[in-house]
């Protein structure tokens, strides 16, 4: 398993805590940098600008990778550009919605 | 272009004095009503006790709780920050210390109101201004800002016309007016501050606890357009004795808030998320209530009964729409403030509980119904003017409303 994938399997234990479905399946995270020296840079949004939740999740996707040991730093840019839309969801997260 | 990078979230501790000293309010104002109902069935509703218990409900319970969950969700809604967290807890201070002589010498001394009272008023005002001063900060004003401006505006005329009713009573002045002021009183804090800001607030929340995308808005404007000419024709119909107006206005407000009912109807059925959270159908249930009581006020208004039903129709419009909103939502902004408090730090780290964890959603289906099935008795108890009705109804209520302050309370311990 390369880092980008074992990044995105650990960022599965990061949960938006009022839908219950984690961040990945949920099609929050939009891109993700990884330099030579470890620095990761991630690029993510959530489902309604101004989310009471920003903080709180945000910082649980920085802490879940800074406890992975190829990490050296992380860095989360949170944006709402493009705006999120359940078609970024992945089919486990639209089948844990109800939406299939 | 909306900001990136916006973090909002509030110190949880501030939202928080305010909702657990509104529940502290909402248990004794129960207790008051319980032991003075035998008056208020026969239909006097201006004696002390009575008005120790409304105010203590409508500004000790929802009002606090409007300020506190207001401190929560402005930032949510506008994108910006609260202008001044250290200012916030001393205007819940003053609020407080306020409401509570405020209450108690409505029931001691009410006479002696006015200190208390202009209190009250200052920690409004204070609440006023640092609404004022975040709303300033925010990038660009939209229709969620038309609905919870035009409310705060209507919360200091209804404080302020609060006063003048107590200086009236003190000194007599302007006592030919006193019937024109306090029904003013009555439509601006309950039709102008808590609608516009239940409506406005639930445009952001709605979509929000149902996961709702690609709805249209342009109804918005209608509400609020229709509402507030209401709202205005009803204030004009007070002061100018004029019927045809008050007929008109309460129209107006009918189709507004009928609009309202119609445009969440639509965001619901837009929604994500199938499978909707109890406390939520029961603030969305609310908007029917609500709905039903305007068109009972509209119809009534052609009709002698009105003059005695108006009472139970303000109870029922307290209690059905403003109280069962702010209950159904309160459930799911107190988990979320000690969520927070709690868990934020933990995400990520360790497997932290989902937001529904936090609450036991069992209990929520029956309190939630029994207490709408009392306030209906109540209402048909006040129609008919029948004692034991009421002392049942209020009983009822009463007890649903400890388990309620309880159960939310109860969430501190997760």
């Amino acid at each position: 398993m390369d880092l980008e994938e074992k990044i995105l399997e650990a960022l599965k234990s990061v949960y938006d805590p009022e839908l219950n479905i984690n961040v990945v399946d949920l099609g929050l995270i939009y891109g993700l940098g990884i330099s030579d020296d470890g620095d990761v840079q991630i690029t993510m949004t959530l489902t309604t600008p101004g989310c009471p939740l920003h903080d709180s999740i945000s910082n649980g996707v920085r802490q879940c990778l800074e406890g992975l040991e190829e990490v050296k730093s992380v860095d989360v840019n949170v944006v709402w550009q493009p705006a999120w839309s359940p078609d970024k969801m992945t089919e486990d997260g639209k089948r844990a919605l109800g939406i299939w | 272009m909306l900001p990136q990078n916006l973090g909002s979230e509030t110190n949880i501790k501030l939202p928080f004095s305010f909702i657990i000293f509104s529940l502290i309010a909402l248990v004794v104002s129960q207790l008051l009503l319980l032991f003075n109902g035998q008056m208020m069935a026969g239909g006097a509703f201006r004696i002390p006790a009575i008005w120790s218990a409304a105010h203590l409900m409508v500004l000790g319970w929802a009002l606090l709780a409007a300020m506190g969950s207001m401190y929560q969700l402005v930032p949510v809604a506008f994108l910006t920050k609260i202008w001044n967290e250290k200012f916030g807890f001393l205007q819940f201070f003053v609020t407080a210390i306020g409401i509570s002589s405020f209450a108690a010498t409505l029931y001691l001394s009410p006479k002696n109101a006015l200190i208390p009272g202009i209190l009250t008023l200052l920690g409004i005002l204070m609440f006023l201004f640092q609404m004022m001063m975040t709303l300033k900060t925010q990038a660009k004003p939209n229709i969620l800002t038309a609905f919870v401006g035009t409310a705060l505006v209507c919360l200091f005329l209804t404080i302020t016309l609060g006063i003048t009713l107590i200086c009236s009573l003190k000194t007599g002045a302007g006592a030919g007016h006193y019937q024109a002021i306090f029904q003013s009183h009555l439509l601006l804090g309950l039709t102008g501050w808590f609608t516009l800001l239940i409506f406005g607030f639930s445009y952001k929340m709605v979509p929000m606890f149902s996961l709702s995308h690609g709805f249209p808005m342009i109804q918005a404007k209608f509400v609020y357009g229709f509402y507030v000419s209401g709202l205005i024709l009803t204030l004009i119909s007070f002061l100018t004795g004029q019927n045809i107006l008050l007929k008109l206005g309460f129209f107006l407000l009918l189709a507004g808030f009928s609009i309202f009912s119609w445009h969440i109807s639509i965001i619901i059925r837009k929604r994500l998320k199938k499978k909707l959270d109890k406390p939520f159908t029961f603030a969305i249930s609310a908007i029917g209530f609500g709905n039903l009581i305007h068109l009972a006020a509209f119809i009534l208004l052609w009709t002698p009964s009105f003059k005695d039903l108006v009472g139970p129709l303000v109870y029922a419009y307290i209690l059905l729409w403003i109280i069962l909103s702010i209950t159904g939502y309160l459930y799911k902004i107190v988990p979320f403030l000690w969520w927070t408090y709690k868990y934020s730090k933990e995400i990520g780290k360790t497997k932290v509980p989902s937001l529904k964890d936090m609450m036991n959603d069992k209990l929520i289906v029956p309190v939630l119904s029994s207490f709408i099935a009392a306030v209906l008795i109540i209402f048909c108890s006040m129609a008919i003017k029948s004692l034991i009705l009421f002392n049942i109804g209020q009983i009822v209520v009463s007890i649903t409303f400890l388990i309620i302050a309880l159960s939310i309370i109860s969430v501190l311990k997760k």
